[in-house]
């Protein structure tokens, strides 16, 4: 797991965009304490500093000057007044009349209204302090400034600042951290993922992802996943079976030929011989390409391209049609071909292969069973399904071969002897299958019945 | 008789002009779509036989161009190109006939004779068809020989048009599957061989002459009676 991957994740970027987002919030949040917290603090200091001034104003209004200075000095703490009632406190009174100065602060100016100026150096604080104070008028020329230094106010942003910091510092790492686990995590996952499927690349197809049984999400991928794996490794068995059977089934015509022709060189003698061979092999040829065209036509239909040509045909026209064209060929073998064909009966479907299929069936029971068969082909729709059978009072076939009779090449022990391909009923199942119609074959006491039912086209009736 | 054979399987080519050859047709071949194409164009053929994969120029394509050009000669298509998507395909591009590889000669044969004497797409639908002393009311679907009323079934009755329409020709089974019953599979019992013997029947009985003539190993020839 190279590391550069772990913050490419999804996951690792989720984190990261939260983490932001929770970094821009609380950032809005540190501007709005410190406001709040700023302006109640100077406000209380200003209440402080009025106050001071009405205490000095009354103390002026009463007695004059001296008692105002006395005040003053009362509040300070100093002059015969020791100790430190007012920490941080500062208050200058001037007479502009005498020049007559006091207070324990430097005034370059001598400003009305709110305003700041830089306290005098001390060793208490480390850092130059500012001095909020305000100054007034008590009475004509008795100019009165009242300030505090904001230290206080000060040492509170720092504390307030110093918090966020804190907790945004955590945030940041917690969220990397936890970015990186989660995304370490997923990658886990996904690498699990990725190496079921080289393995299945490289040829391990029974292999499947590894699920924690939690149900998230990428259980749930995984499962489907799963899932087509076992579908993708039915059809390749399925597909394996098919090539091994076709290879199979086409080396014994193809041996058939070989020891024809070999037989030929070593013992035919006259023209008439070889001539007879010839035609022999062209027999056995036409066998194997007839095979191969049965096939190939199965895969065409199986690949479901003809679902385009579909159209909404008259399967009665079809029937009667089929019945019309084996009636003198069953006649022929002997075999007496019946119909009970409902009228107008119409679905959607490929004429062409449906007249194959039909074809093929009753192919089957005409070369299957023995002279004075009776062949029924039975056309009704009922409810929304429309079956179609051929049925037959012939030898039947067992029980247990009903499901086998659709695989390619598979022929009944009963009729190895007739020729045949044993493909027939594969096409059926094939092209019953292009058209979502359902194959049965059932006892027809005696005999074999095989319905095909295809669901009938509502309103179409 | 002339045709254009268009095909590039050299070997194939050669095979078929002498078999053509040695039943009285001139084949001439051209192994690509465009050098076919210009022969097409140029002179005048009875048949042109056309394989669909040709370099420059596919078959399809070949045919529609030579429609474009107003050239009416029929086509038949031989082709490995077996699917029923390709068969449609192939007619609606403007193709008369559709055999599939591997084939036997005498089918192509057989095919090749019955597109050379059709007279083009121009044909006016007759309603009445007469060969030798046989008339066919295609409207009313009956049949007459010398003056004698024959009853065929609807099948049997579409068999013997098919056969009055090209008398003298060798028709294959497959022919007859195709043309008569639409059907281009090959079915595994004696569909066409029961028909015609029930045809045969009908039509000959009470005459001597036997119309449908039997040949071996290829196919059935309608022959026009007196």
């Amino acid at each position: 797991m190279r590391p550069t991957r772990v913050f490419k994740t999804e996951s690792f970027r989720s984190a990261a965009l939260f983490a932001t987002l929770f970094l821009i919030l609380s950032w809005v949040l540190l501007g709005v304490v410190y406001w709040i917290v700023n302006n109640t603090q100077t406000a209380a200091l200003v209440e402080a500093i009025d106050a001071d001034i009405s205490t000095i104003k009354n103390g002026y209004r009463g007695e004059g000057l001296p008692e105002a200075i006395e005040v003053i000095h009362q509040r300070l703490g100093s002059g015969k007044y020791s100790g430190e009632d007012l920490p941080g406190g500062y208050i200058v009174i001037r007479d502009e009349a005498t020049a007559k100065y006091e207070g324990n602060l430097e005034l370059q100016e001598f400003r009305l209204g709110l305003f700041s100026v830089p306290a005098p150096r001390s060793q208490k604080h480390r850092h130059r302090v500012t001095v909020l104070g305000r100054g007034v008028y008590i009475a004509d020329g008795i100019y009165l400034f009242v300030g505090r230094d904001t230290s206080q106010i000060r040492a509170t942003r720092v504390r307030i600042i110093q918090a966020f910091a804190w907790i945004e510092g955590v945030s940041i790492v917690l969220a990397g951290l936890g970015g990186i686990f989660f995304s370490v995590q997923f990658m886990r996952r996904i690498d699990a993922i990725a190496r079921t499927c080289q393995s299945i690349i490289a040829g391990k197809f029974t292999d499947r992802i590894p699920l924690r049984g939690s149900g998230d999400e990428l259980d749930t991928l995984s499962v489907a996943i799963n899932n087509m794996l076992d579908r993708i490794s039915t059809l390749l068995d399925n597909l394996r079976q098919v090539s091994s059977d076709v290879a199979h089934d086409l080396r014994t015509p193809l041996t058939h030929l070989r020891n024809r022709l070999e037989e030929a060189r070593q013992k035919s003698v006259t023209t008439d011989d070889y001539a007879a061979v010839v035609s022999h092999a062209i027999g056995d040829t036409d066998h194997l390409l007839v095979i191969f065209s049965a096939l190939l036509r199965i895969s065409q239909i199986e690949s479901g391209s003809r679902l385009a040509a579909f159209s909404t045909l008259s399967l009665t026209d079809i029937l009667e049609r089929i019945y019309d064209m084996y009636g003198p060929v069953a006649e022929d073998e002997h075999h007496v071909l019946q119909h009970d064909i409902q009228k107008d009966v119409r679905i959607r479907g490929d004429g062409e292969l449906l007249t194959q299929m039909f074809s093929n069936l009753i192919e089957n029971a005409i070369r299957h069973t023995p002279s004075g068969t009776r062949i029924l082909i039975r056309l009704a729709v009922s409810g929304n399904t429309v079956a179609a059978s051929v049925e037959d009072n012939g030898p039947g076939i067992p029980l247990g071969e009903y499901d086998k009779v659709f695989r390619r090449f598979y022929r009944l022990t009963s009729s190895r002897s007739t020729p045949g391909y044993g493909l027939g009923l594969a096409l059926v199942a094939a092209i019953a299958n292009l058209h979502n119609a359902k194959i049965e074959l059932s006892d027809n006491r005696p005999g074999l019945r095989c319905v095909i039912s295809f669901d009938y086209p509502s309103g179409s009736a | 008789m002339n045709i254009l054979l268009v095909e590039d399987d050299l070997e194939l080519a050669r095979s078929v002009s002498d078999y053509f050859r040695e039943h009285g047709i001139t084949v001439h071949h051209r192994a690509d779509g465009v050098d076919g194409l210009s022969s097409a164009c140029e002179s005048d053929y009875q048949v042109i036989i056309l394989d669909r994969m040709l370099p420059r120029l596919d078959g399809l394509n070949f045919v529609r161009k030579l429609r474009e050009k107003a050239v009416a000669t029929p086509v038949i298509y031989l082709t490995t190109m077996g699917g029923i998507d390709d068969r449609v395909q192939g007619l609606e591009a403007g193709g008369d006939d559709y055999l599939v590889k591997p084939f036997a000669f005498a089918e192509l044969l057989a095919r090749v004779r019955v597109l050379s004497r059709r007279p083009g797409h121009s044909q006016e639908p007759a309603t009445r068809l007469s060969v030798g002393s046989i008339e066919l009311d295609l409207l009313k679907r009956t049949v007459v020989r010398a003056g004698k009323d024959i009853e065929l079934l609807p099948q049997e009755f579409r068999l013997l048009e098919y056969f009055v329409r090209n008398p003298d020709r060798v028709l294959t089974r497959r022919m007859l599957l195709e043309n008569v019953w639409g059907i281009h599979f090959d079915p595994q019992t004696s569909v066409v061989e029961s028909h015609i013997s029930r045809l045969r029947g009908k039509v000959n009985h009470g005459f001597e002459f036997d119309v449908i003539q039997t040949v071996r190993g290829t196919g059935y020839k309608f022959l026009a009676p007196n």
